[in-house]
């Protein structure tokens, strides 16, 4: 009998089940992760917290008495392979359920299927403000926070700042203007002045032109849409021209990834954080605690973040008794999950949780190998979450 | 001629015996064959070693792709119109490459193609820039006809395409245009002194690839719902590359098993490691040092043997 | 900022950013001007010597010893790899060598990737290039002179290597007429390992040397090998002089279009190769392929 890699994750995540339904009625979710390529470390911590989430549920006796399965696939994070790799295990596993895709163009290709598919999905990382603007389709929920919500937190923080004038800088493609757009528009409800954005090329490996404008703007803070290896680079350089003396650094979204890649150059970065490991309500105190006996360490960003879309799966699987699209998705609608980051609100008209948001600034920590992002503000759900289907705000 | 009919045969009753799984495997692989095999009427019938054939995917699928969401356009019009623009394009292209030869002439393929990535990573309104064009339909045919939507009618539909691509670059190849071509690859100078213009034939050639290439990109995106910039980005054109010498260069049925090989061992290795690409570059040298003339000619030779 | 600061700043960008594409290209220019190979595995090596790098530094606490082991491993890799497969490849067609390097790209990228992992790693800049030096009072990095530096040495070097010493002759002479050397008694085998060795290793370096400015990441290889082809193209396959030039040229054409330009960023680098092919086909000091 062929040992795949499938074969070996459903004895994994069966063999933890504490029940007596067999295998064969196991609860499939699908996995269409990218675990090679440059996306492979976001895409290894989401996968991480789904089978930690697996493991806990299956201890505990399953979801509605069954096992919990996941059919992990690897995409490399090229929408083609995406799209074939769910649609084999719609086709051939009879999954119905998917989680865990990690770059926004994969779901955008992803999400129009979703109806011929019968599938529902959850989104455990992707933030694009159009998955649910123009291209909401009903069987796609986001648990996450998104790219605006990311920005409104950090504007919002700026409204109590006395720094006036700003320049941005952000990757040439979807994400990069988007999240820029929301910046002008937020700032400049702020009351503050937006000088000029300029955009760079994905794989951008010298930006000492690009930190030379930024230096010319004239601006007192500078708002970075970087991601991966163009921000590692950006971080690194600029703190070689000694950019951040002179210009406070902000971004979208600090991770540790990035921290742990740039070092001391990532130190006094402020930006918004999706799921900040030192939360302190008592859901998020068992979570960093079971996670911490498990494997050792604290959980990242993506990792938690992940772990609040399986926890809002799981309460939609119990309150509808079924994974059937027909049923799960208006078990979801509306439905109030105590989540990691407190108590959130997944909303029926447009299936985006309405959730706190969060501002971290990376300090230097004694006795800690890397900086660590600590949280400096919150704001509450009702002014981080955008009006429905929309990606701008109106206060 | 034989032993096309009953490949055609046996490939028409597939979806009566496949699960539907394996039938979406099959339909892209014959997008894919359709693909390598144009490319084979460059790199192996004239030595014209292109590093830019993602360009000829990427147009015919970003083209069909807008002319379903924007028109209402019966899809087999759209898919034909595709593959025209890019064999239109092609003439362009081809115009400034053949200025050169040889490795000169790859590297300004490749020149191109990188251009259309980065010009359709650009042009947002066209192209939808980084996102590409999603949610494509799959329009009534003409006269209303809705078979083409099902699964199986858009097979049927990829099939008649690629036999008949094959059907007209066999008979290309057999024709003196073919001699002339092959009288290009072995020795230009040669050619070009009996009187040939090689150049035009050249042109030629890579128009005619561009636009079965397109036509399997006009097919694609409609197959899959989208289009993005990934199909024009050179690491899939080196892929396709891979696919004619894995295939058999030179044999028009050699890179279309290499297309299928390369989709399914991707595919299968993938399902059992993560390190799936070692053993993909393994069994890519594997094939260099030890099966020279690729899949077709291991076949081939054992049916003589 | 006045305009003469500026002008000097950016000038200097262009020259750092000129030697990290010379040592990649260098290195590419002549594995194929000796021995007519593509070699698609060159951004593999360039990102194989970052992460040897990161971790010489990590064991050893010196990044001059990351300098210098980081292109001898990768560069003994180059070497064994041509021993064992490119040799036997002699005579077959370039489809050959571009499929086995592609290949050996596949292999190595996921060795790669098992022995360091998913996530970028830091390379620290090396205490005494971590400062910064003003010039008409603007910060500039101490690193990036150093960049601009050793690329200025290393291209001396390699030329004074080809031109007077005697296996810069070799080499020189394989490249024109391998027939005639072998008919000299050289064992013209060794000195392809050598070259292929060689071309790896400096590619290598340039990753060593990129490393404090990117940290070494996977993501590295499918950027460089692109570049890598444009500096070669441009400059004209197998022309050392010729790859210089292109270094020089696209890093001024990227520091100052990306300043005016910002929209064409992605392009101008292919535009410029474009340009560069219709005038002369074999690039700008190559000989006509």
């Amino acid at each position: 009998m062929r040992v795949s890699r499938r074969t070996l994750m459903q004895t994994a995540a069966v063999a933890g089940f504490a029940g007596t339904a067999r295998a064969a009625d196991a609860i499939k979710i699908g996995i269409p992760v990218a675990l090679t390529g440059p996306l492979g470390g976001i895409g290894a911590q989401m996968r991480q917290a789904c089978e930690f989430w697996a493991k806990q549920v299956n201890a505990k006796g399953g979801l509605l008495g069954r096992p919990v399965e996941l059919i992990v696939e690897d995409t490399a994070a090229n929408p083609a392979t995406t799209v074939r790799k769910v649609q084999e295990m719609v086709e051939r596993n009879g999954v119905r359920l998917i989680t865990c895709i990690v770059a926004s163009n994969e779901a955008l290709a992803v999400v129009p299927k979703l109806a011929e598919w019968d599938t529902i999905f959850v989104s455990g990382d992707n933030g694009d403000g159009r998955l649910t603007g123009e291209s909401l389709v009903p069987n796609f929920f986001r648990p996450n926070v998104s790219g605006p919500m990311g920005t409104r937190a950090v504007t919002l923080w700026l409204r109590d700042s006395p720094m006036k004038k700003f320049y941005g800088i952000g990757m040439d493609y979807a994400w990069g203007h988007n999240s820029m757009e929301v910046f002008e528009a937020e700032a400049k409800r702020a009351g503050k002045e937006f000088l000029g954005a300029v955009f760079s090329p994905t794989g951008t490996k010298d930006f000492s032109t690009y930190i030379t404008k930024i230096r010319q703007s004239g601006a007192e803070g500078c708002y970075l849409v970087l991601a991966g290896d163009d921000n590692v680079a950006f971080l690194t350089q600029a703190k070689q021209y000694r950019l951040g003396e002179k210009i406070q650094l902000l971004t979208e979204q600090v991770d540790e990834m990035g921290i742990n890649a740039s070092g001391d150059a990532s130190v006094g970065l402020i930006g918004g954080s999706r799921y900040p490991a030192s939360l302190d309500n008592p859901a998020n105190k068992a979570f960093v605690a079971a996670w911490k006996a498990e494997y050792g360490r604290l959980p990242q960003m993506f990792e938690g973040d992940q772990y609040q879309s399986c926890v809002v799966m799981q309460a939609g699987i119990e309150k509808a008794g079924s994974i059937e699209a027909a049923k799960l998705r208006p078990a979801l609608e509306g439905l109030v999950v105590n989540s990691v980051k407190g108590p959130i609100t997944m909303r029926a008209c447009d299936h985006q949780a309405e959730q706190p948001g969060f501002v971290v600034k990376v300090v230097k920590v004694a006795g800690m190998e890397h900086p660590v992002p600590q949280v400096i503000a919150t704001y509450p759900a009702d002014r981080v979450t955008p009006p429905c289907n929309k990606m701008v705000y109106t206060d | 001629m034989r032993a096309f009919v009953c490949v055609a045969i046996v490939l028409a009753m597939a979806p009566l015996g496949l699960p539907l799984f394996a039938m979406t495997l099959l339909t892209e692989a014959l997008i894919l064959g359709l693909l390598a095999m144009s490319l084979d009427l460059m790199v192996g019938y004239t030595r014209l070693i292109s590093f830019g054939h993602a360009a000829a995917y990427g147009l015919g699928a970003y083209a069909s792709g807008y002319l379903l969401l924007h028109t209402s356009l019966p899809l087999p019009f759209a898919v034909l119109s595709a593959s025209v623009l890019a064999g239109v394009v092609a003439i362009g292209v081809a115009w400034v490459c053949t200025l050169a030869k040889g490795v000169s002439f790859s590297m300004l393929t490749l020149a191109f193609a990188q251009l259309l990535y980065a010009v359709a990573f650009k042009w947002t309104s066209v192209t939808g820039a980084s996102d590409g064009l999603a949610g494509i339909p799959r329009t009534a045919g003409p006269f209303g006809m809705t078979v083409l939507q099902t699964k199986n009618g858009y097979y049927y539909l990829v099939l008649v395409c690629l036999l008949g691509a094959y059907a007209f670059c066999r008979s290309l190849v057999g024709s003196p245009f073919g001699a002339v071509l092959r009288g290009i690859r072995e020795n230009e100078a040669k050619t070009l002194s009996l009187g040939y213009n090689t150049r035009l034939y050249k042109i030629a050639v890579v128009a005619v690839s561009f636009a079965l290439g397109g036509l399997a990109g006009a097919l694609y995106s409609p197959f899959a719902g989208f289009a993005n910039t990934e199909l024009l980005f050179w690491l899939f054109s080196g892929q396709v590359l891979i696919m004619v010498i894995v295939g058999g260069q030179g044999t028009l049925v050699g890179p279309i098993l290499g297309a299928a090989f390369f989709m399914l061992l991707e595919h299968v290795l993938s399902e059992y490691t993560e390190s799936w690409a070692l053993f993909f570059g393994l069994i890519f040298i594997g094939f260099v040092m030890f099966a020279p003339q690729g899949i077709w000619g291991l076949l081939t030779r054992r049916a003589r043997a | 900022m006045d305009l003469l600061s500026f002008l000097l700043v950016q000038c200097l960008n262009a020259l750092s950013q000129a030697a990290l594409l010379f040592f990649l290209g260098v290195g590419l220019t002549l594995i194929f001007g000796i021995m007519r190979i593509v070699n698609f595995a060159h951004g593999t090596f360039y990102m194989l010597g970052a992460f040897l790098g990161y971790s010489v530094v990590r064991l050893t606490g010196s990044f001059w010893a990351g300098l210098v082991l980081g292109p001898l491993v990768a560069g003994g890799i180059g070497a064994a790899f041509e021993l064992g497969l490119l040799r036997r490849l002699y005579g077959r067609d370039d489809s050959a060598f571009l499929m086995v390097t592609f290949g050996l790209t596949l292999v190595l990228g996921e060795i790669i990737r098992l022995v360091w992992g998913v996530n970028a790693l830091q390379v620290e800049t090396p205490e005494a290039l971590s400062g910064i030096v003003f010039l008409l009072d603007e910060p500039f990095p101490v690193y990036r002179l150093f960049l601009a530096g050793a690329g200025a040495v290393m291209a001396v070097g390699i030329w004074q290597f080809l031109e007077r010493t005697r296996l810069g002759l070799l080499i020189r002479a394989t490249s024109q007429n391998a027939e005639m050397v072998h008919a000299l008694g050289v064992d013209v085998n060794l000195v392809r390992s050598g070259i292929f060795g060689i071309g790896c290793g400096l590619a290598a370096l340039g990753g060593v040397l990129a490393a404090p400015l990117l940290s070494a990441s996977l993501g590295m290889a499918g950027n460089a090998i692109i570049d890598a082809f444009v500096i070669v193209i441009i400059g004209g396959m197998g022309s050392f002089p010729g790859s210089l030039l292109a270094a020089v040229l696209v890093a001024f054409v990227q520091v100052f279009g990306t300043y005016y330009f910002p929209d064409f960023a992605l392009a101008a680098m292919y535009l410029l190769m474009l340009l560069v092919l219709v005038v002369r086909p074999g690039g700008l000091l190559g000989k006509e392929a």
